[in-house]
């Protein structure tokens, strides 16, 4: 696992206050319920600072960041690269 | 030309703009942007109008358009007008908002409009699609591909009474209603606004992030422009509400005069933009903000105001619903929104306005929504279905020459909200020396013990504990069946998480403070760690949705059930 994406979950963890759970890459957070939806927009900017990528907010459904994996695979995809 | 409109339909005016001149840029990144003058707009449209031609939708086909926030949604819109048909803008699915609730809701929108097309872009979800309600009739279209060559289309016979597009009150997705609206009525609502506003297409251009399916976004800052031909600069509500910061950019860049808000993003901004960036923004260009959608708060403005040192008077204030296209009234651009002071108790109990001098112990402020727009009425109802003036607050009901027919499609919400032809808001109000003053909805009244309570008055208190995260408060009436009455429950989140350890003294004091400041008792005050009020799509407290939450986690302030 990179460390960006340790820093990611450890910034979910905090987010959350659920100690008892664990979480990993492939842990799902939006359709399990463990991250509300408008928690996104949080995710969604430390996701741009940890990549250091502009992330067109338009471009992401809720789908794409259902697990820490598939936040860094969306920022690969949709992300560009910040001035 | 302000307030000289002489057309007699939107494809009319649309056609008669200038073909040199910048209408729509569209801000797509921070180092992106596009614009489009009248001319290629225009053609843009065409090719949509051909693609829908091409298709077999005409004269007044419905047709929901599912498309990004852009030019091409616009051009959609535009080009479906063109033929005669009746576009319907709805919302785009986003990242923020739950899959679940946006199919039902669609499914809802989709089923009541029984569109004759649906237009959606190459990139919409697969997963929402199968909720988009076709009916055996209804064809799924992909928006045309802007590049092909706009065919010379039949010129449609529009009628200047024939019904332009349908627009959708503001609501909960799925409960939206929708209004049909013809192109006279549209007309004479932008003849009226554009009047109040002293638009000048020379010198005048339009900042909105505003969703185009709201009739703020939709009216004030496409369809009035397009038919005002003046130039609008915008970006779509999520990459806003990421980066607030980027609303002062363009403003600065592209010396924008107009802009349209609701009161929550007066303080959204000034609290996203850090202060050692604020001096970089130049916002002298613009004439007005004008705050508009709910009721009209001072202290908001006036936050905006100090963070990014703009004149006093270009904070201004509207009353407009989609109901009646757009706006019942407009402040007075040459000077600052009036603002009153008013007895508390006179207020709460007795339900009327008895003016009293700033500063005065226990009393009540409000900002005006300005005069109302010629062709306009309005009258304000007690309870008990009286009619009342003289400063007496009751609900709003209006009449116009712009107001809807009815909602589409929807006869039984239609008689629930008409009276002889007046509009019943659902919003209470009062008159006092010509200007409307907003109080709050009807429907998040709480009535304590016979005495009205705007839960916004509970917020504004509890919010200005130091220990209250400001904004993050919800205020709401909880039914006792005991006591016969509501109690007021409050959920509030504090600064950081360690501050719940002295949750006893801070509940006291924020107890103490709205005892003071409005005379009523909270029964109970829940404290919460930050993020945890339910926030709306646009990022301001959920008032439904966090009552909700709450409920669920503490059923035993839930009294109301026994009563049954």
């Amino acid at each position: 696992m990179t460390t960006e994406a340790q820093q990611m979950i450890e910034h979910i963890r905090q987010l959350i206050r659920k100690p008892n759970v664990t979480i990993d890459e492939d842990t799902s957070l939006v359709s399990s319920g463990l991250i509300d939806s408008m928690a996104l927009v949080d995710l969604l900017l430390k996701l741009e600072d940890l990549t250091h990528m502009r992330i067109p907010a338009g471009k992401v459904q809720p789908k794409d960041l259902d697990s820490v994996a598939k936040m860094f695979a969306t920022a690969q995809r949709v992300g560009k690269p910040r001035k | 030309m302000s307030g000289v409109i002489p057309f007699q339909d939107l494809v009319e005016a649309l056609e008669a703009a200038p073909a040199g001149r910048p209408f729509v840029t569209a801000w797509i990144d921070e180092d992106e942007q596009e614009t489009v003058t009248f001319g290629e707009f225009r053609e843009r449209a065409r090719t949509q109008a051909g693609m829908l031609l091409q298709h077999g939708i005409g004269a007044g086909d419905c047709v929901v358009i599912l498309m990004p926030q852009g030019i091409a949604a616009m051009a959609a819109f535009a080009g479906a007008m063109m033929q005669g048909a009746v576009p319907a803008l709805l919302a785009y699915p986003n990242f923020k908002v739950e899959a679940e609730k946006y199919r039902s809701g669609l499914a809802g929108v989709t089923a009541n409009l029984k569109a004759k097309a649906v237009v959606i872009d190459e990139e919409f979800p697969e997963e929402m699609l199968g909720h988009v309600s076709l009916g055996a009739e209804t064809k799924l279209l992909r928006a045309a591909d802007g590049g092909s060559k706009a065919r010379k289309l039949p010129v449609a016979m529009v009628q200047s009474e024939d019904v332009a597009f349908i627009q959708h009150s503001a609501g909960t997705t799925g409960l939206q209603k929708g209004v049909a609206l013809s192109h006279a009525a549209v007309l004479r609502q932008l003849k009226h606004l554009a009047q109040a506003l002293h638009l000048d297409p020379a010198t005048d251009c339009i900042y909105s992030w505003l969703p185009l399916y709201h009739d703020m976004g939709l009216i004030a800052c496409f369809i009035l422009p397009m038919v005002c031909h003046v130039p609008v600069v915008m970006q779509s509500p999520v990459d806003w509400v990421m980066h607030p910061e980027t609303m002062l950019q363009m403003i600065s860049e592209h010396r924008c005069t107009l802009a349209w808000l609701p009161n929550f993003a007066f303080q959204f901004v000034p609290r996203r933009v850090p202060r050692d960036r604020r001096h970089e923004y130049d916002l002298s260009s613009l004439r007005a903000l004008i705050n508009c959608s709910e009721p009209v708060r001072t202290a908001s403005m006036v936050e905006f105001q100090k963070a990014f040192g703009v004149r006093r008077e270009i904070l201004q204030s509207s009353y407009a619903m989609a109901e009646n296209v757009f706006a019942v009234t407009q402040s007075n651009l040459r000077r600052p929104p009036a603002q009153i002071w008013a007895d508390g108790q006179q207020f709460r109990s007795a339900h009327r306005i008895v003016k009293v001098a700033e500063g005065t112990p226990g009393a009540v402020s409000f900002t005006s929504s300005g005069r109302l727009l010629p062709g306009h009425e309005i009258r304000i109802e007690s309870d008990a279905g009286a009619v009342v003036g003289g400063g007496a607050v009751g609900e709003i009901l209006i009449k116009s020459d712009g107001l809807f027919d009815g909602y589409y499609n929807r006869p039984d919400l239609t008689a629930q909200a008409m009276v002889d032809g007046w509009y019943r808001t659902g919003d209470l109000g009062f008159c006092v020396d010509g200007e409307l003053y907003v109080a709050g909805r009807k429907k998040d009244l709480l009535i304590i013990g016979g005495e009205n309570i705007y839960p916004q008055d509970i917020e504004e208190l509890v919010a200005g504990h130091p220990a209250v995260h400001d904004g993050r408060v919800i205020a709401m009436g909880v039914y006792n069946s005991d006591l016969g009455t509501e109690e007021i429950v409050v959920v509030a989140e504090v600064e950081n998480e360690a501050l719940l350890a002295r949750a006893a003294e801070v509940e006291q004091e924020i107890r103490s403070g709205i005892v003071g400041g409005l005379g009523v008792a909270a029964r109970t005050i829940v404290l919460r760690p930050p993020k945890w009020i339910v926030k709306s799509t646009a990022g301001k407290p959920a008032r439904s949705a966090t009552r909700e939450k709450l409920l669920k986690e503490h059923p035993e302030l839930n009294r109301e059930e026994v009563a049954q």
